[in-house]
C-alpha cells in the first residue's frame, strides 16, 4: 500500500445540534488531510480541537455534514479502531471479548481461538485472559482496546490516544506494536497528547485547532522550525 | 449473518448474566407457591386456582423482565459506547437489531420455560396430574412476549428506556383488549370509529388471539387453527416492527 494514500479527508465540516433549542454547534470546520499507505501518522491538538470527530467521521460513526472521507482501502472490513476511554462489555472476560470480535468479522472457530490467544500474548493479556473485564484495571481495558483493533489484521488502524492509562511499560510495548505494524507494511493514525511518543515513531503529522488542521507535514520539518515539537505545538496552537 | 449470531450470543449472556433477573425470577417462583396456599383455601378448585394463578403470575413476571430488558437494551450500549467497537466493524444497524432481539428471545426461553416447567411439576405434584395444555399456555405467553420485546425495542430506538418500558407495558394491556373494541364498535355503528378501531387493530398487536389460559385450566375448548394463524401473525409483526426500529436506528450518530 506505500506510495498511495491510506486515508483522505477533504473539506470535512460537521455541526451537530445540541439542547432543547437544537442550538447548532460546528465541531469541524474544513478538516483537510491525508494520510500516506505505511505511515505513522500523528493527529495532534488541544483538548477539544476535533481530533475525535475526525476519526468518527472517517469511520462512518457519525456522518459528514459536508465533504468527503476516502478510505484507501475496500472498506471498515480493513480497519482497525481503537475509542477514546475505551469500555467493553464487563460481564466478557478479556478472551471471550476478542472471541466476540474476531467472530463478527466472520473467523471460523479455529482460527478464532488462535487469533484471540496471539493477541492476548501480544498486549500481554494471558494472565488476565479469564479475568471479566469489570475487573480490570485501566491499562488492562486499554490493552484488550488495542486487540480489539488488530483483530482483523487490519490495513489502516485508527488509534484515539492509545498510550493513555498505560504504565511504563506498558506505553513501550504498545510502541513496540506501532511499530511493528508499520514494518508488517500497515497504516496507522493515532491521537496523542504525548509529544515524546509522537516524535518518536510518526513520520507526519497534523495539528488540529477549533476544527481545522492548523498545520501539517512531516516531524523533521516541524523540528526545523523550532527547537522541540512542544515549542513547535504551542506555537502553531496559539499563533 | 455471522454478525447477528454473534451479536445474539452476546446479548444471552449479558441478560443471562444479570442478577436482576435471577432476583426476579426467584420471585416469580415464590409467587407460584403463593398460588398453592391461594388453591388450598377456594375448597374443591384446588388444581384450577392453581394453575390460573400460577399462569398469571408467569404472565406478568414474564412481562416485566422482558419489558425491561428489552427498553434497556439498546440503550445500555449506546451509553456505555460499546457501539463504537461494533458499528467500527463491518456490523449493520438491522444486523445489530436483529441480533440484540435474538439474544433477548433465548434469555426469555429460558426464562419461561424455567416458570413454565416449575408451575408443572408444582401442581403435579399437588394435585397428583397435570396436563401439557399448561405449557403450551406457557408457550403461548412466550409469543405474546415476542411481540412486546420487538415493540419495546422499537420504542428504545425513539426515546428512553423508561419510555419504552411504559409504552410496552401500555401495548401489552392494550393488546388484550384490542379485540374487544373492535367488536364493540362494530355495534355502535359509527363509520368513523370503527375505522378508528381498525387502525388500533392493526397497530396494536391481538394478543387475547393466542391467549390459552382459559383452555389450558379447561375453561372453554379451543379453535387451533385460528390460533396458529394469529400466531403466524404476531411473528410477521415482530418482524415488521423490528426493521421500523432498525430504519430509526440507522439515522443515528454515536
Ligand atoms: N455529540 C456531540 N455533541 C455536541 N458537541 C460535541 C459532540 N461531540 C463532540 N463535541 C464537541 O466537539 C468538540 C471536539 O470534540 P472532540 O472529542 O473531537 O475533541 P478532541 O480533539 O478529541 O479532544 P480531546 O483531546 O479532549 O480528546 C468539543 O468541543 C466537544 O465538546
Ligand atoms: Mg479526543
Amino acid at each position: 500500500m506505500t506510495g498511495q494514500s491510506a486515508l483522505r479527508i477533504a473539506g470535512l465540516h460537521k455541526a451537530v445540534h445540541v439542547g432543547f433549542r437544537r442550538r447548532r454547534v460546528d465541531i469541524l470546520r474544513g478538516v483537510d488531510l491525508e494520510v500516506a499507505g505505511n505511515d505513522v501518522f500523528g493527529l495532534l491538538g488541544p483538548n477539544g480541537a476535533g481530533k475525535t470527530t475526525t476519526v468518527k467521521v472517517a469511520l462512518g460513526l457519525m456522518r459528514p455534514t459536508s465533504g468527503s472521507v476516502e478510505l484507501g482501502v475496500p472498506g471498515v472490513s480493513h480497519v482497525g479502531y481503537l475509542p477514546e476511554n475505551p469500555y467493553f462489555y464487563d460481564y466478557l472476560s478479556g478472551r471471550e471479548f476478542l472471541g466476540f470480535c474476531a467472530r463478527l468479522f466472520g473467523l471460523g472457530a479455529e482460527r478464532r481461538r488462535e487469533r484471540v490467544e496471539a493477541l492476548l500474548r501480544e498486549v500481554g493479556l494471558q494472565d488476565a485472559a479469564g479475568v471479566h473485564l469489570r475487573k480490570y484495571s485501566k491499562g488492562m481495558l486499554q490493552r484488550v482496546g488495542i486487540a480489539q483493533a488488530l483483530v482483523n489484521d487490519p490495513e489502516l488502524v485508527l488509534l484515539d490516544e492509545p498510550m493513555t492509562g498505560l504504565d511504563p511499560v506498558g506505553r513501550v510495548e504498545v510502541k513496540r506494536i506501532i511499530q511493528g505494524l508499520q514494518e508488517r507494511g500497515k497504516t496507522v493514525l493515532f491521537n496523542s497528547h504525548i509529544l515524546s511518543d509522537v516524535h518518536e515513531l510518526c513520520t507526519r503529522v497534523a495539528i488540529m485547532r477549533e476544527g481545522r488542521v492548523a498545520w501539517s507535514g512531516t516531524v523533521d520539518e516541524a523540528l526545523d522550525e523550532a527547537a522541540t515539537l512542544e515549542e513547535f505545538f504551542m506555537r502553531t496552537v496559539t499563533a | 449473518m455471522n454478525q447477528v449470531v454473534a451479536i445474539a450470543v452476546n446479548t444471552f449472556k449479558e441478560t443471562i448474566r444479570d442478577r436482576v433477573l435471577a432476583v426476579i425470577v426467584v420471585f416469580a417462583l415464590l409467587m407460584i407457591v403463593g398460588g398453592l396456599w391461594l388453591g388450598s383455601i377456594s375448597l374443591g378448585e384446588q388444581g384450577r386456582m392453581m394453575k390460573d394463578f400460577g399462569l398469571v403470575a408467569v404472565t406478568l413476571f414474564g412481562l416485566v423482565v422482558a419489558v425491561f430488558i428489552a427498553a434497556g437494551l439498546v440503550h445500555k450500549e449506546v451509553e456505555k459506547r460499546t457501539v463504537f467497537v461494533l458499528f467500527s466493524k463491518p456490523v449493520g444497524r438491522a444486523a445489530f437489531i436483529a441480533g440484540k432481539f435474538v439474544g433477548l428471545c433465548a434469555t426469555m426461553a429460558v426464562v419461561l420455560a424455567g416458570m413454565g416447567v416449575f408451575l408443572f411439576l408444582l401442581v403435579w405434584a399437588v394435585a397428583g396430574e397435570a396436563s401439557g395444555m399448561l405449557l403450551v399456555a406457557v408457550l403461548m405467553v412466550y409469543v405474546q412476549l415476542l411481540a412486546i420485546m420487538a415493540v419495546t425495542i422499537f420504542f428504545s430506538t425513539l426515546g428512553s428506556a423508561i419510555l419504552a418500558s411504559v409504552l410496552g407495558i401500555c401495548v401489552f394491556v392494550a393488546g388484550q383488549l384490542s379485540h374487544n373494541v373492535l367488536a364493540l364498535t362494530r355495534l355502535g355503528q359509527n363509520a368513523v370509529t370503527e375505522a378508528l378501531s381498525w387502525v388500533v387493530y392493526v397497530v396494536i398487536p391481538n394478543l387475547a388471539a393466542v391467549d390459552v389460559k382459559a383452555g389450558a385450566v379447561g375453561e372453554s375448548t379451543l379453535a387451533w387453527g385460528e390460533v396458529a394463524v394469529w400466531t403466524g401473525y404476531l411473528l410477521a409483526y415482530v418482524v415488521v416492527v423490528l426493521a421500523l426500529a432498525a430504519l430509526v436506528f440507522r439515522r443515528k450518530e454515536f
